[in-house]
Formats: structure tokens, sequence, C-alpha cells
């Protein structure tokens, strides 16, 4: 800019210069010269007046200082010459201004000499007696004037140079300077060139424009990372080199990582082969799934490469705890296997039997006692059907009729149905408390009540006792059954409670349980929100409680 | 051009991470079938040792190229070197993992249950080597030189299993054979150590440039 700026300035200074000089040059050399002839048109006047009254010998004795005075005879030959010896001088009729006077009366011309540097004007006139006059002077021509010109030209030049370096210099710095300065952070509060005003202006909308781009990113940004935070499930993000671009907590807390982890590969992070070989499906096919054991738990990871415009740029891999679905379904499995076999088991009693009196086998005697047999399996086969189905309902948990119930009477109901089996084995029922409501399913509590006081009367020693009791204030209501039984050893209490789950493994017929009733216990307390206590010593009974929310 | 360079070498540090994987799962599997006496798994142990040998073959070939190309200097030029010389010891990992895998084989469905520190060694070995390329992974020098130190828990186990073994010989003549085989997995677990050492030596030497040579085996 500094170069451009000192070239316009010198530019402009030097044509001034020479277009200056070259037009006043000319018009005053003009004028000169104009000046200059006509002084000698009268000189010539003068000289020739002179010549006509006094002769040659006037002019011999005339002495004009800058002028040559020369007398040509009409032949051209020279008698006079103030400057040279007339009589070594050629002859002069060939010359333009004798010529001319010689046929007109007057002439005029001029000379440049060879060296260009002077320039010679004549005027001649022809004398009354035919002689012809000739005055002539000689100046500098143009060319000297310039070449005694030039020194001073150049000094001035120089100093033109210097004068608009000196100009550019400054007049850069000026503009730089206020350009530097300006608050680009706020465009419309400089005070500088009005020139700049569109440029400021162009800037001040731009920066709206970038501001409200950032601040739109930023937002999106925040959310992505609120929603990745709060997610139960691990994300990461990779970028097509495989490292991480973005890992929420979740993953960072499965890969047993921190912040720390995002820039590196994620293979630093997790080099299992299961990862890889994820990582390696994904690459190629897309999408892969693999299942992942980690301090305990088990977890699904789907990796998918992110294609953008048919160009892998990344993948995704996210990451899901499916532990209790895992464990579920291991209990479903176990459930069936379980249901099966219980099933199985007084079927085949009852098929053996029935075989047996078919094919007439059986004593007469003894048919009797097989069809008893087979009635009690029936019996318990129904049993255990009408556990499942039960247990299947409070699974599929649908709609059950909530009412209110008053639990001291469904206790009081429940003791009454049971009245006749502790009377078989001689265990005493005793039920305390007062009247407590609460809204539930009365059937179902009815259930809990049931499947509780038939286990403290199944497991109980003869001669015990089962103390029911049931009390409430204004939040809960509480069932507390306790038994004089044989209790249930430490490492089975946590168990009890799994379908078919039994403390005694031979599955014995004896006591007639199906392995069921605290299973349903259980889900029925769950389903009204309530609680299970086990408090039990073997030898010495348990006592249950069960807490009810109102 | 530094910007490719630096690709390639976090390509080459994939690779090696990878390889470093590769060994882990070798040599688990390996103790695995010795101490469940499952021949089948231990028939798997050969094909993954092939792919530690072609791992070896692309990273080598990478790392010539890159010494080729790039002519690295100072730190990478370690970093490069340090992945040389630890792949061949990765490949040797594999290749004793591979040989415990064979004698399995000939142990006539007995286990390495027989000879208590033998499966202790297994797990220390594989502590050695997880935690090798653990230092590696994460450039850790304070757990690379607890690998070095570690190896004399290896060697300490070795000289259990001998005396153990002798003690068997001498109790049943007839367990000879046995004996003598699970004598050469022994040994070749010490080595799977020193290999993890070497490893742990050249992670600290890529990231200091010092490399104690005189426990160089």
């Amino acid at each position: 800019m500094k170069k451009h700026i000192f070239r316009s300035i010198l530019i402009v200074a030097v044509s001034v210069l020479v277009l200056c000089s070259a037009v006043m040059m000319s018009i005053m050399y003009r004028s000169l010269v104009e000046e200059q002839r006509e002084q000698l048109k009268n000189k010539l006047a003068i000289v020739a007046n002179g010549v006509e009254e006094g002769g040659i010998d006037w002019l011999e004795n005339l002495t004009v200082k800058g002028y040559r005075m020369t007398l040509v005879s009409s032949e051209g030959v020279v008698l006079f010459d103030s400057e040279a010896d007339s009589a070594t001088m050629e002859n002069h009729l060939e010359r333009k201004e004798i010529a001319d006077a010689l046929q007109s009366g007057s002439g005029e011309s001029e000379r440049i000499s060879s060296t260009m540097i002077e320039k010679t004007f004549y005027q001649a006139k022809r004398l009354e007696n035919g002689n012809i006059l000739r005055i002539s002077f000689t100046r500098n021509s143009i060319l000297s004037v310039l070449l005694r010109m030039l020194t001073p030209v150049l000094v001035i030049l120089v100093a033109a140079i210097m004068l608009s370096a000196f100009l550019a210099n400054r007049i850069a710095k000026r503009t730089i300077t206020s350009l530097n300065t300006l608050d680009l952070e706020h465009p419309l509060n400089n005070n500088t060139y009005d020139e700049l005003s569109p440029l400021l202006l162009r800037i001040a909308h731009q920066q709206r424009q970038i501001e409200s781009q950032r601040s739109e990113l930023n937002k999106k940004r925040d959310e992505f990372s609120l929603i990745t935070q709060s997610m139960n499930e691990g994300l990461v993000l990779l970028n097509d080199k495989g490292v991480i671009v973005s890992i929420n907590p979740a993953a960072r807390h499965v890969f047993r990582t921190d912040a720390s982890s995002i820039g590196k590969d994620f293979f630093v992070v997790e080099r299992s082969s299961e990862i890889r070989g994820v990582m390696k499906t994904a690459a190629d096919s897309g999408h892969g799934q693999v299942k992942l054991r980690r301090a305990g738990r088990r977890y699904e990871i789907n990796a998918s490469r992110i294609d953008f415009n048919n160009e892998a740029v990344g993948t995704a891999i996210l990451v899901f705890d499916v532990t209790e679905k895992a464990l579920l379904e291991q209990q479903r499995r176990e459930f069936t296997a379980n249901v099966s076999h219980e099933l199985k088991t007084p079927l085949q009693s009852i098929m053996g039997r029935a075989e047996l009196i078919e094919n007439g086998l059986a004593k007469p005697g003894d048919i009797s006692h097989f069809v008893n047999c087979i009635r009690t399996e029936a019996a318990r086969l129904l049993v255990l059907i009408e556990d499942i189905i039960h247990l299947s309902q409070l699974d599929e948990g649908g709609e059950l009729p909530w009412e209110n119930v008053d639990l001291y009477q469904v206790a009081k109901e429940t003791l009454d149905v049971l009245q006749d089996a502790a009377t078989d084995k001689k265990v005493r029922l005793l039920l305390t408390g007062t009247p407590v409501s609460l809204n539930g399913v009365r059937g179902l509590l009815g259930e809990i009540i049931y499947n509780l006081c038939d286990n403290a009367i199944k497991y109980n020693n003869e001669g015990g006792l089962v103390e029911v009791s049931v009390s409430g204030d204004e939040n809960k209501a509480i069932i507390r059954v306790k038994d004089t039984g044989i209790g249930i050893p430490t490492e089975h209490q946590k168990r009890v409670f799994e379908r078919f789950y039994r403390v005694d493994k031979s599955h014995s017929k004896e006591t007639g349980g199906t392995g069921l009733g605290l299973s349903i216990v259980k889900h029925a307390t769950l389903l009204h929100n309530g609680k299970i206590e086990m408090n039990s010593k073997v030898g010495q009974g348990t006592v249950i409680t069960v807490t009810l929310p109102k | 051009m530094r910007n490719k360079f630096d690709e390639q070498l976090a390509l080459l540090n994939r690779e090696l991470i990878e390889m470093g994987a590769l060994c882990e799962e070798v040599i688990s599997m390996a103790a695995d079938a010795l101490l469940s006496g499952d021949t089948e798994l231990a028939q798997k142990v050969k094909p993954l040792g092939g792919v530690i040998d072609q791992k070896e073959r692309t990273i080598e070939a990478m790392c010539l190229k890159l010494l080729l190309q790039q002519q690295p200097v100072a730190r990478d030029l370690r970093q490069i070197s340090a992945a040389l010389k630890m792949i061949t010891d990765m490949e040797r990992i594999g290749d004793q993992a591979e040989d415990i895998a064979e004698i399995i084989g000939f142990l006539n469905g007995r286990t390495g249950r027989d000879c208590a520190p033998i499966g202790e060694m297994a797990t220390a070995t594989i502590k050695m080597v997880t935690e090798s390329v653990d230092a590696f992974v994460q450039r850790d020098m304070e757990l690379a030189k607890a690998v070095v130190e570690y190896d004399d828990v290896v060697d300490a186990l070795f000289d259990k299993v001998k005396t153990s073994l002798i003690g068997m010989i001498a109790k049943h003549p007839q367990d000879g054979e046995y004996a003598l085989d699970l004598l050469m997995i022994a040994k070749y677990f010490e080595r799977i150590g020193d290999h993890a050492t070497n490893i742990a030596e050249w992670v600290l030497f890529s990231v200091t440039g010092v490399h104690n040579r005189e426990n160089i085996t």
C-alpha cells in the first residue's frame, strides 16, 4: 500500500513538473524569439539608414556587441563582415535571407548550428544601391536551455521523490493506524474515516450472524450433552480413525474411564476381543452386536457405522445394561422347567396307578386305595395349577378389583377356612389386633394371609401355635404371622420367595406344598407396594411381617 | 506431511494394541485349557497364534514403511523401533501359548490342577502380559516398572513348581511323564513372563529413551 501511494504521488509530482516546465518554456521561448526578431528588424532598419548615408565606412566603424553585420553585393559577394574576413567568405547568394531580400527587399531565416546548441537569426534588407545588409544574432537554442535546466530539475525531482516517500509513509501509517485501532467487537462505535463505514457495517452484520449461529450451535451441543449425560445407556461416538469424540457418563462407567479418554483411540480404553470383533463387524457390514460381561453385569453392545456421502465418518457405540433382563430370562426358563417338572410328577403317579387298574394288575382290595391316591394327586395337581394361574395373574397385573378392605375381617375369614387343617396338625390358631381398613384387592390380601398361615401350620410342630396379628396406623397396615415351627435356615431365607424354591429339596409330598405360596405372597405384597420382613430361627419359629401402605 | 505421519503412527499404535490384546487372549485361553483339561479349547489356541503371526507381519511392514518413507527421528524413531522389538516378544508369547496348548493334548485328559503352583503361575503370567500391554496402551511408566519387578514373582513360582513336581515324581514314579510335561508348561509360562518383561522395558524405552541392556535376556 505504501508503495502504491508513493508511486501515485511521485507520478503526479513528476508529470506536473514536466508539463509545467514544458508549457512555460515553450511560451516564454516563443515570446522571447518574437521580441528579438522585432529588435533585430529595428536594428537592421537603423543600421540600413546609417549605411545608406555613411556608406561602408560607417559600417566598418560601427561596433555593436552581439550582433553580426554583413554587407553583401547584389552578386552575392561579401563586401563586409563584422566578425570574419570578408575576402575568405563564399558567395552568399544561396542563403535564403539574401535571396529573399534580393527578390522582395527583405528576408529572414534562422539556422541551428551543427552542435545544436546555438541558433542564429538572420534579417536581411536590400539597400537602395542594390547591396544587401544582413544582421544576425546568435543565441542559445532551446536544447541548451534545457541542458542548463537539467541540474535544478534533477534536484527538484529528488526532492519530489523524497517528499513523496515521506508523504506516502505518513498517509499509509495514518490509514493503517486507524484500521488497526478499529474496535471490531463493536464496529459501530468507531469514530474514524467515513470511507470505512460500509466496511464496519458489513462487519457488524456478519458479527451478528456469527453470534446467532454460535448460540444456535451451543444450544444444540448443550441439548445433546444433556441428553447423553442423563442417558442410562452408554453412548460412545468415534470418528473415522476410531478416536473417541464423545463418551457419556454411563459408557465411562462401563469402560472404567473418565473424560480424559476423549481424543484417545477407543482401543486404548477398551481392547477386549468382543469390542474389537463388533467394531470390525460394524466397519464391514454397518452394524454389529455383541454381549459383554463386565464386573458381574451383562451388557449388550451395539456398534453402528455412521455413513455420510457413502463414506464412513465414524462409529456410534450404544451400551445397554441387560443384567436384569438376562436374570429375568433365566428365572423364566427355570420357572418353565420347574413347572413342567412339578406338573409331571403327580401326573406320572396318576398314570401309573391308572395303568395298573386298567391292566387288572391291581388286587380288587387295593383298587380303592389306588383311586384314593389318584384323587389326592389330582387334587395336588389342581392346587398347583390354581397357584400357577394365580401367579401368572399377578404377573400380568391385569384389571383387579380395588376396594376398601377390612384386613382384620379378611384374616378372620381366612383363619376359619384353615381351622380344620390346624386341628388336624394339632396347631392352635390365634388372631389378635383391631379392624384396619385399607384400599386393596380383597382376594390377594386373603391370599397373603392364607399362604402365610398355611405355611405356619404346615411347618409347625404338633401342639404349636400360630399367632396372627393385624395392626395399623394412618399410613400403613401391618400383618404379622408368628409360628413356633421348625424355622428357616439363614442360607435359605433369601430364596424362599422364589418360585418352586423349597428348603426341603426332596419336594416332599408330606407337607403338600407347591413351593409357590411365598412367591404369591411376595407378588401380592409388591402389587400393594408393600414390604416383607422375615425373622426366623431354626427350631424356634418364624415371624413374617407384611407392611402395606394405605 | 506431519499430519499423515501422525495418522500412520496412530494406526501403528492401534495395531499394537490389537496384537497385545490377542496375546492376552491366547495366554488366557491356554491357561484355561490347562486348568480345565479342555482339549477342544486348547485346539483353538493354534489358529489364534496364527492370527498373531499375521499381525506381526503387518506391523513389521508398517514399521519398515514408516522408517523408509518418513525417516523419523527422536521420539518417533524410538516409538517405531520399540514397536519392532515389541512385536517379536508378542509373537513369541503367541508361539509359547501354542506350545502349551500342544502339550495339553498329551496330558491324556489330566489337568494342571494336580500341581497347585502351576495354576498360580498361569495367573501371575496372565497378569504380567495384561499389565505390560496396559503399560504400553496407557504409556504408564509405573506400571511398566511394576511388570519388570513382577518377573521375580514368576521366577520364584517356577522354582515352587519344580519342587512340587520333584515331590510328585518321588511319590508316584508312574507320573513321571506327566510331571515332565507340566515342567515344560511351567517353563513356557516363565518364558512368557520374560517376554512380558521385555515388552515393559521397550515401553520404558519408547518414552524415556533409556533401555536397561543388562536386563535383556
